[in-house]
């Protein structure tokens, strides 16, 4: 259970990310809430490492915390979190020297992501101002280097796109723009909150399969928040499996897929839906059986020994 | 957008319509008497009965509502009681000096109330944002005559920097607009607190804040350029109605506006007068609610681009 496995690589370099003993108490109306207890992890360069859990497990504030996020007065950080090297707990100014630099954070639902009265072009010039990358005065050069940008997350017509407005997107080409704004600043790490969990089904599999792709470019480590095991199943190298604020359970992906050591990480595996052929009896079924029965309490029964 | 704006004024020309109408019925239901107002207590009824039938008076109050009509398409609501001078000219020459106060008024409001908001919004549950808080509330709570009385006293009469009424310099204009201002930013820094609380913990925010976004930044182009359109609709609509005339605080302070004037025409019951004061105000009002409108699509690109698509 606990987080220094054997299985660790071992990697001669520094980790992009080093988390150790790393606790947020969350300072709620019911008292101090200690959200994330003692989690300690690690990530390489061109490393994914999956935090995955159900909601309220801590997973996506454990991701705030390690960039900062969570407001500061209402959370309590503790432990240590170095950054490429630079220490975030200790001091809060520090995380001024990695934001918007070596660190990104992909969001989890973009259609809120961007302020929505400034138009993409000026939310991207402005991260590209950010990473030093072009100055302001340089129109041609924050031009030339959005376009770039976006190209490089695929977006069509992208001369076309800076002059729109986040409304006048979809959710997945809105994404698009989110990863191309982290990228910005050729950010070492990324942290992706649930980054496809507001998406469609459809547009799901290219966010992804774009992140695969820059991290092959670019050797980006990523943190990846999600609850869905299809998600950590294709895009992780290791898993730690999260509940009640802390790791109940780290290793390899296909290990933790084909051995789970605990009951909630089976549960886990079984909330993923099975395609199956249509003959057999599909899950929609179940409640018109139970409704044919004609009793509402035989329905709840039903579902509660299916398990 | 021809098409919007030429609806819009259709609406507001109705809206004005309706108000005088409204005013028209109501100042001839309410009691007392244009006559005994103008001739006096003394007159006899052979002279009251002859004012009458020199303001038309004595006619039914259909056909005085015709005539009414006639004179609203024409532009001339006919002759002052008291003034013995055109009512509209009457009313024109008031109102630069209420356009004054209440644009002295709502630029000092914007000036203190949005900075204060959003320093409140900046420093939530620290002692000094309790203590401008409690202010606010005050501020609320004071009704106009009385803090107008006492900025009198204070600034007029005891200490004797500004004058105590009337508009003959600059300084005259200080006392009323302050009077005035205090409610507004009372109300107007508290909104803007509300407004920047709720985008400081917007998502785009936070995700800003992750790239590195200054906190100068995030405050004023960020939270603030949210907050904009309501804050901005607020102001406009405060303007909007101080033009009516801030009756209590002109009237306190003797400003020559529309509001002291208002006054004055009610208790005459100057029915031309009281008329032609509400036509122009309303006017106005409708004028300037137009203009708010039509500058919504400026601070927000969802109403400009919508319209655009729909066009």
């Amino acid at each position: 259970m606990t987080a220094q496995p054997a299985s660790q690589p071992a990697f001669k370099e520094q980790p992009l990310l080093e988390v150790r003993d790393f606790q947020v108490e969350l300072i709620t109306e019911a008292g101090i809430v200690r959200a994330v207890d003692s989690v300690s992890f690690s990530i390489h360069r061109g490393e994914t490492v999956t935090i995955i859990g159900e909601s309220g497990s801590g997973k996506s504030t454990t991701a705030m915390g390690v960039l900062r996020l969570l407001p500061e007065d209402l959370a309590v950080l503790s432990g240590t979190v170095l950054i490429d090297g630079v220490d975030i707990t200790a001091d809060p100014k520090a995380i001024n020297k990695v934001r918007g630099k070596t660190l990104a954070l992909i969001p989890q639902d973009p259609m809120t992501a961007l302020s929505p009265v400034h138009s993409i072009g000026s939310q991207l010039f402005e991260a590209i101002r950010i990473s030093g990358a072009a100055s302001a005065k340089d129109k041609g050069a924050l031009q030339a280097r959005a376009v770039r940008l976006l190209e490089q997350v695929h977006i069509p017509t992208p001369e076309k796109q800076l002059k729109k407005y986040p409304h006048q997107l979809s959710g997945g080409m809105l994404q698009r723009v989110l990863i191309a704004i982290a990228l910005a600043s050729e950010p070492q790490l990324l942290v992706a909150d649930e980054p496809t969990s507001a998406l469609d089904v459809t547009v799901q599999g290219g966010i992804l399969d774009l992140l695969l792709e820059l991290q092959e470019q670019r050797g980006i480590g990523i943190l990846m928040i999600t609850h869905d095991l299809g998600v950590a199943r294709l895009i992780s190298d290791r898993i730690h499996v999260m509940k009640d604020g802390a790791f109940v359970e780290s290793g390899e992906v296909q290990q933790i897929v084909d051995h789970p050591a605990t009951e909630y990480t089976r549960k886990l595996l079984a909330a993923v839906p099975v395609l199956g052929p249509w003959d057999e009896t599909p899950p929609g079924s179940r409640p018109t059986q139970a409704a044919s029965a004609g009793s509402s309490q035989a329905l709840t029964q039903t579902g509660a020994t299916h398990e | 957008m021809t098409n919007y704006i030429l609806k819009r004024l259709g609406q507001g020309l109705l809206t004005v319509f309706l108000t005088v109408s409204t005013v028209f019925i109501l100042i001839r239901m309410a009691p007392g008497d244009p006559a005994v107002s103008y001739a006096g207590p003394l007159a006899t009824t052979e002279q009251l009965d002859a004012v009458r039938e020199q303001f038309g008076l004595n006619k039914p109050v259909l056909e005085q509502y015709w005539i009414f009509l006639q004179q609203l398409f024409t532009g001339n609501l006919g002759q002052s009681y008291s003034f013995q001078a055109p009512a509209m000219v009457v009313v024109a020459e008031r109102m630069p000096y209420t356009l004054t106060l209440a644009t002295a008024a709502i630029l000092l409001t914007a000036v203190v109330a949005i900075p204060l908001g959003v320093w409140m919004s900046r420093r939530p549950d620290t002692g000094r944002e309790f203590g401008v808080n409690v202010l606010t509330i005050a501020g609320q709570s004071m009704p106009d005559f009385w803090t107008g009385i006492m900025l009198l006293t204070g600034f007029a009469v005891l200490i004797p920097i500004f004058p105590a009424s009337g508009f003959a310099t600059w300084g005259g204009l200080v006392l009323p607009t302050i009077t005035i201002a205090i409610l507004q930013i009372a109300l107007i820094s508290r909104m803007v607190r509300r407004e920047m609380t709720a985008n400081f913990a917007a998502p785009y925010l936070t995700v800003a804040r992750s790239r590195g976004v200054r906190n100068s930044m995030l405050t004023w182009r960020y939270a603030m350029g949210n907050s904009a359109i309501p804050v901005f609709t607020a102001l406009g609509t405060r303007f909007a109605a101080m033009l009516n005339g801030v009756v209590v605080v002109e009237v306190v302070f003797a400003w020559p506006g529309v509001g002291s004037l208002i006054v004055r025409a009610l208790e005459t019951r100057d029915y031309p007068l009281i008329q032609a004061t509400v036509l122009l105000t309303a006017l106005l009002a409708v004028g300037v609610q137009l203009l708010i409108d039509l500058a919504y699509p400026l601070l927000d690109p969802r109403v400009r681009l919508g319209k655009a698509a729909t066009a």
